[in-house]
Formats: structure tokens, C-alpha cells, sequence
């Protein structure tokens, strides 16, 4: 297959290699894998209308693993529903384009989305392995989505069940297992080998090792490197451990109260972080290779987001907060190193402005 | 550093009944041993962290400290005194006077429909501290000032959904001070909040060592937490602990495989570099559950480096450095 643009067709073709399925048949092959652009999220609640998101893009490339990290309440986890429509009931996208393929999916009504929600955007949930069905086996629980989804035959999603037990390090007799008579990591295993069950262009995994031990917390990130590397799969993890982020991703975004504050390159945003918020938030976090108590204290609390100040977000926290930051927004400014950061301290002119997106 | 708290061969059997034969027979199937056999002291003012996975007994542990849960082995030593046997005495009420709890999840812990003042009092009217009204209040008071609550009038009128997270847990650290305690036992008190909280917590914490040299049992999953707050760590593993030392001792220098594999997993927000492999040793399977516990080691099934001798004999603590410990044959002693 050939198209003008070398890059992007590059990428596509890695997608169409792999999959089994077609892609969907409005999708622009030379399109980017993911374009999220200027992402607004509003929740109604008696008192007012939460701004949760306000104003987030991003892009993503196909095998590419984007890291969102942020405290409670920065939109982290809000961010990622908008992209498969699962909002709380209270909560609409205000605005903005979610392109996945080229495709919008924002305008998409509930039915156009069933094509797209697990068939090309899957989730994992934080905890989601106490979620599954206890009375179902863990392998007919796999090959749901490919006979419901895909329309594939019971025999043929059950072989195919089999096999993704044994690509996320479960023994496939072990299928006829119910959830109990699994521990909690092999549980995860499986929501990782129902999240794959479609082959889906993305996976988004929101706290995926949360609630799990150390020990198996390092085994659950070994698997999902693993299959990143063997099945080039596309990530999107979302956590509030900087560390999770620092051993499995390509890229992070760092968001505070609803907006992207910083975003590049893991390495460069966590070994020379630019942002005064990600900076504060690196320098708070426990780190056993660091010295011991060390740990910096960001004050005060998070900006109430049903009426967020005028000017930057992070400005009333910020020690090297300036007059203007309190008035106007920052607006963001890309670095040649492939960082962009939202702050006044890096004013556009000294760098190249931030390029429109595609 | 004088002590304070001793453990000596602390044991914990849970009894595991069985169908209704077992019942009738009034024989338990089998025994969880969730705590099997350990020694610990924690000195006047001392920070201890006691780290492990779930399972591991900490928690247990910490129970028993608090007198929450009734051990079946070894004793208790508080302030010299054995207090294992100090079950339902007036002494046993002085004795929680002076060794709180503080658990890990501060939305359970508060009563949604008591104020903050009324969570923070409830202690001192139990035991029947305060001597006049207006001495409850100035107790309650300067218990919220000291947990970080200002103005305390303030806090103490309000309800808990009005409070942040990390308010919330400050509210729990008020409950727990107000008794004016020399040891607190934190199960976790940090794990479900965020960065940003966490620290200011953890500082608070260290503060009221500092300046009042409270002592601190602290319980934790994270290695990275105890690192930055213990003075000590020990780390245990089903029931029993595989190594204590100096937190500088057991972070950079751990002797036991066990602390080795956890130390090299303890995530950090240092990226890799370019092409740099992370030197991880990744435990195979999880931790056994307690009820049948292996022979010999009890860590040898996933040891990576176990030899005949671990499947055989339990390998006894030894000291492997100043104030330093570790139980694995592959240790030599000195």
C-alpha cells in the first residue's frame, strides 16, 4: 500500500499488518493514529457546571505508549472517557475533536460508537479485575467481545480466547477457571487479555496497577512492555505514579486542574522538567534512589473547578508565579526537543510556537 | 534511643475450620499463620517501618499492637512492662491512651454525620480525660492546631464531606494525638492519597516526632514511603521477617533476596535511559497463602537463588552490619 506521506503511511501500515480486522471504513490511512484537539469537558452538578477539561490536545502514534499523570480531579481520567463516550451521565463534550483514523468521534451517536468502543478503543480499569462476571469463565469472559463484536463463531473465539490467556502469561486450560480461583494479578491478566480480545487499535489502561502488590505490580508493567514490543500495541496509561509512567512510556502529559501543563518525552519531561507544577510534583514524590527526606511540599489545594481562576490554574500555588500569571492564561509554546509546556515563564517568542496540529 | 515497644516471638494463628465435621469435632482444618515468630523493638521517638506485600502480616502485626487483635505466641512489652495478657483491665485502657491507631482510609474511618470536633472528642469522653467542658474543647483545639487544621474552631465545627481528602486524614491524625499517645500504629496512612497531600503528611508525621518524640509503627506496601519517613525497616514476607535494619542499611545495601527484588522493583520517576535495560529481578508468582506455608524457607519457592539447605532448614536472623539483620543462608555473618 503507498501514499504520499511517507511518515504517517508508515504507521498505518504497522496497524494494518498487525490487525486482524479492518479498519473502520470511513478511516484515512494516512491519518495519525490518535488527534485530540482542544478537548472541553463540562459536568452539571447542583451548584454549578465543573469545567473538568478545558482546552486538551494531543496526538498519538501508532505503537506509541502516552503516559497521562495528575492528581485527583485533574481530568486525567475524564480526558480518556470523552474518547469512547462513557462519561458519567452529567458529564458532555463541550467541544473539540477526537480523530481517531481521521475519523471524529465526538459528533458519533451510541450506536455508531459500539463500532469503535472495544473494537478500536479498549479500557482497564483500576480494580477492574473484582468487576469481572463471577459466574462466567474467565475464557467465555474473553470470547464475548469477539462472538458479540466481531461476529465470530463460539469455536473460534474460544480458540482465540485461548491464546491471548497464553499472551498475557496465563496457561490456556486455565480458561475454565472463574474469576475467583484466580489471584488478583492473573485477574488483570485476563481484563489485559479481554481489553486485546478485538485486536483494538488502542488500549487505555486508567490506574492499571494500582491496587496491586509491588511484586505484581512489576509483573503487570513487564506484560503490558512486552506486549507493547511483540504486538506494537498503543497505550494511553493514566496514574497518579510519576514511577509507572517513567518505566513504560514513550510520552507523558502532565495535567493540573483540566489542562495539559506539560507534555514530551518521558526522559526530558522527568529529568529536566520545565513546569513549575511538574517540577513541584517530581520533587514531592518518594523516590528510594533519591536521598531520604528530601520531599517538597506543593501549598494549598487544587483550584475549584466551577469557577477556575482567570489566569493560569497553577498561579496560586506557584513559587515562581508572575503578575501576568494570574491574569491571562498561558498559552503553549513548543521546544525543539518535542516538550510543550503551558507557562508564561517561556514566553513564545524566546521559542518556536507551538505548530498547528494536523 | 531507650525502648519502648518489644516484640518478643510474636505469633498469630488464625484457626481455618472446616465443613460441618470439623465443626462438630470442634477441630479447626488448619491454622493461617499470619504472623509466625518475629522480634522487633521500636525505641522511644523511633520511626519503624514494617514493609511487605499483602499477606505478609504486617497488618497483623500492627493489630496486635494495638490490642485489636489477640496474638497466640509471645509477648507484648510496652514501656517495660508485658502488657500481652492486659485484655479487658482498667491497665489495658491506659494502656490505649497510649498507643493509637491510625488506618489507611480516611473516608471509612469518619462518621459522615459527626463533626470534626466530635470525631476528635469522642476519645476523651470515652476515657473520661477531659476534667470540665471548656478543657475538652482547648484538647480538641490544639490537637486540630497540631495536626495542621487552623483555625481549629473552624475545623472542629465541620462535617466530613465538607473536608479534603488530605483533611481528612489530618482529622484522623487529630483523633489519634489528642490522647496525647508516645506510639501510634499507621496502617498505610498514606497509600490513597495523592502526591502532593502525601508529602504534607508525611512531613506532619515527622514534625510530631521531632517535637513531641512520638514513636511510630509505620505500616506500608511502598518501600519508597518507609524510605523517606523510617529510621529503621523491616521487611517481612508470610508471617516472618527477612530482614531489619537502618533504612540506609536495608535501601542500598539489602542482604536477604527478598529486599534485593523489592528493592530493584520499587518504581522510580527516573526514566531508563536510551537503550538502557532497568536491572529488575521480577519474583515469579505471588506471595503463598499463609495457611500453607513451605517448608524451609518460606521465601525459597520464588528465591531466585535457593539451594538445597533453603528447602530443608528456615534460616535464622543474623547480624549482617550494625544494628543490621538479615535471615538467608547465603548470608555469612559479620
Amino acid at each position: 500500500m503507498t501514499t504520499p506521506d511517507g511518515v504517517a503511511s508508515a504507521a498505518a501500515l504497522a496497524v494494518r499488518d498487525r490487525r486482524r480486522w479492518p479498519l473502520p471504513k470511513l478511516a484515512d490511512p494516512t491519518a495519525p493514529l490518535l488527534v485530540v484537539e482542544d478537548l472541553a469537558v463540562r459536568f452539571r452538578i447542583p451548584s454549578g457546571t465543573v469545567k473538568a477539561v478545558d482546552g486538551v490536545s494531543f496526538r498519538m502514534d501508532d505503537g506509541e505508549a502516552l503516559g497521562i499523570v495528575g492528581e485527583s480531579g485533574c481530568g486525567k481520567t475524564t480526558t480518556a472517557l470523552s474518547l469512547v463516550h462513557l462519561l458519567p451521565a452529567n458529564g458532555t463534550i463541550k467541544s473539540g475533536r477526537v480523530a481517531l483514523f481521521g475519523i471524529d468521534l465526538v459528533p458519533k451517536t451510541e450506536q455508531q460508537m459500539a463500532r469503535y468502543r472495544w473494537r478500536e478503543i479498549s479500557l482497564v480499569f483500576q480494580g477492574a479485575m473484582n468487576a469481572l462476571n463471577p459466574v462466567r469463565r474467565i475464557r467465555d469472559l474473553i470470547a464475548e467481545p469477539i462472538e458479540v463484536r466481531l461476529g465470530q463463531s463460539q469455536d473460534a473465539a474460544r480458540q482465540r480466547a485461548g491464546e491471548l490467556l497464553e499472551l498475557v502469561g496465563i496457561p490456556a486450560q486455565r480458561g475454565t477457571a472463574y474469576p475467583h480461583e484466580l489471584s488478583g494479578g492473573m485477574r488483570q491478566r485476563a481484563m489485559i487479555a479481554i481489553a486485546l480480545a478485538c485486536d483494538p487499535a488502542i488500549v487505555i489502561g486508567d490506574e492499571p496497577t494500582t491496587a496491586l502488590d509491588v511484586m505484581v505490580q512489576a509483573q503487570i508493567l513487564q506484560l503490558l512492555e512486552r506486549l507493547r514490543r511483540d504486538l506494537g500495541l498503543s497505550l494511553i496509561l493514566i496514574t497518579h505514579d510519576l514511577s509507572v509512567i517513567a518505566e513504560t512510556c514513550d510520552r507523558v502529559m502532565v495535567m493540573y486542574a483540566g489542562r495539559v501543563a506539560e507534555e514530551g518525552p518521558v526522559r526530558r519531561v522527568f529529568m529536566a522538567p520545565r513546569h513549575p507544577y511538574t517540577q513541584k510534583l517530581l520533587s514531592a514524590f518518594p523516590n528510594i534512589r533519591a536521598d531520604r527526606r528530601t520531599l517538597e511540599v506543593i501549598p494549598g489545594m487544587p483550584p475549584d473547578l466551577r469557577t477556575p481562576p482567570p489566569g493560569c490554574r497553577f498561579a496560586p500555588r506557584c513559587p515562581a508565579a508572575l503578575p501576568v500569571c494570574v491574569e491571562i492564561a498561558p498559552s503553549e509554546v513548543r521546544f525543539a526537543d518535542g516538550v510543550r509546556v503551558a507557562c508564561h515563564l517561556y514566553p513564545a517568542s524566546d521559542v518556536a510556537p507551538v505548530e498547528p496540529q494536523p | 534511643m531507650s525502648e519502648l515497644l518489644r516484640l518478643e516471638g510474636l505469633q498469630v494463628y488464625f484457626p481455618v475450620r472446616g465443613g460441618a465435621f470439623d465443626a462438630l469435632a470442634r477441630r479447626p482444618r488448619g491454622y493461617v499463620r499470619a504472623v509466625d515468630g518475629i522480634d522487633l523493638t521500636i525505641g522511644k521517638g523511633e520511626i519503624l517501618g514494617l514493609v511487605g506485600e499483602s499477606g505478609s502480616g504486617k497488618t497483623t502485626t500492627g493489630r496486635v499492637v494495638v490490642k485489636l487483635t489477640k496474638q497466640t505466641g509471645g509477648r507484648v512489652i510496652f514501656d517495660g512492662q508485658d502488657v500481652s495478657s492486659l485484655w479487658g483491665t482498667k491497665a489495658l485502657r491506659t494502656y490505649r491512651r497510649r498507643v493509637q491507631l491510625i488506618f489507611q482510609d480516611p473516608y471509612e474511618t469518619l462518621n459522615p454525620k459527626h463533626t470534626i470536633g466530635e470525631f476528635v472528642g469522642e476519645p476523651l469522653d470515652v476515657n473520661g480525660i477531659a476534667t470540665s467542658r471548656q478543657d475538652r474543647e482547648e484538647r480538641i483545639h490544639a490537637a486540630l492546631e497540631t495536626a495542621g487544621l487552623r483555625p481549629a474552631a473552624d475545623f472542629a465545627a465541620r462535617y466530613p464531606h465538607e473536608l479534603s481528602g488530605g483533611q481528612r486524614q489530618r482529622v484522623v491524625i487529630a483523633g489519634a494525638l489528642v490522647m496525647d499517645p508516645e506510639l501510634v500504629v499507621a496502617d498505610e496512612p498514606v497509600s490513597m492519597l495523592d502526591v502532593s497531600i502525601r508529602t504534607e503528611l508525611l512531613h506532619l508525621m515527622l514534625d510530631l516526632r521531632n517535637e513531641r518524640g512520638l514513636a511510630y509503627l509505620f505500616i506500608t506496601h511502598d518501600l519508597a514511603v518507609a524510605w523517606v519517613l523510617a529510621d529503621r525497616i523491616a521487611v517481612m514476607y508470610l508471617g516472618r521477617i527477612l530482614e531489619i535494619g537502618p533504612a540506609e542499611q536495608v535501601i542500598r545495601h539489602p542482604r536477604n533476596p527478598y529486599t534485593q527484588a523489592l528493592v530493584s522493583v520499587s518504581p522510580s520517576p527516573e526514566p531508563p535511559a536510551e537503550g538502557e535495560e532497568l536491572k529488575r529481578t521480577i519474583l515469579v508468582g505471588e506471595t503463598p497463602d499463609a495457611a500453607h506455608v513451605p517448608a524451609g524457607c518460606r521465601f525459597h519457592p520464588r528465591c531466585p537463588l535457593a539451594f538445597d539447605r533453603c528447602r530443608v532448614d528456615e534460616p535464622p536472623l543474623v547480624e549482617v552490619g550494625e544494628g543490621h539483620q538479615a535471615a538467608c543462608w547465603l548470608v555469612e555473618q559479620g
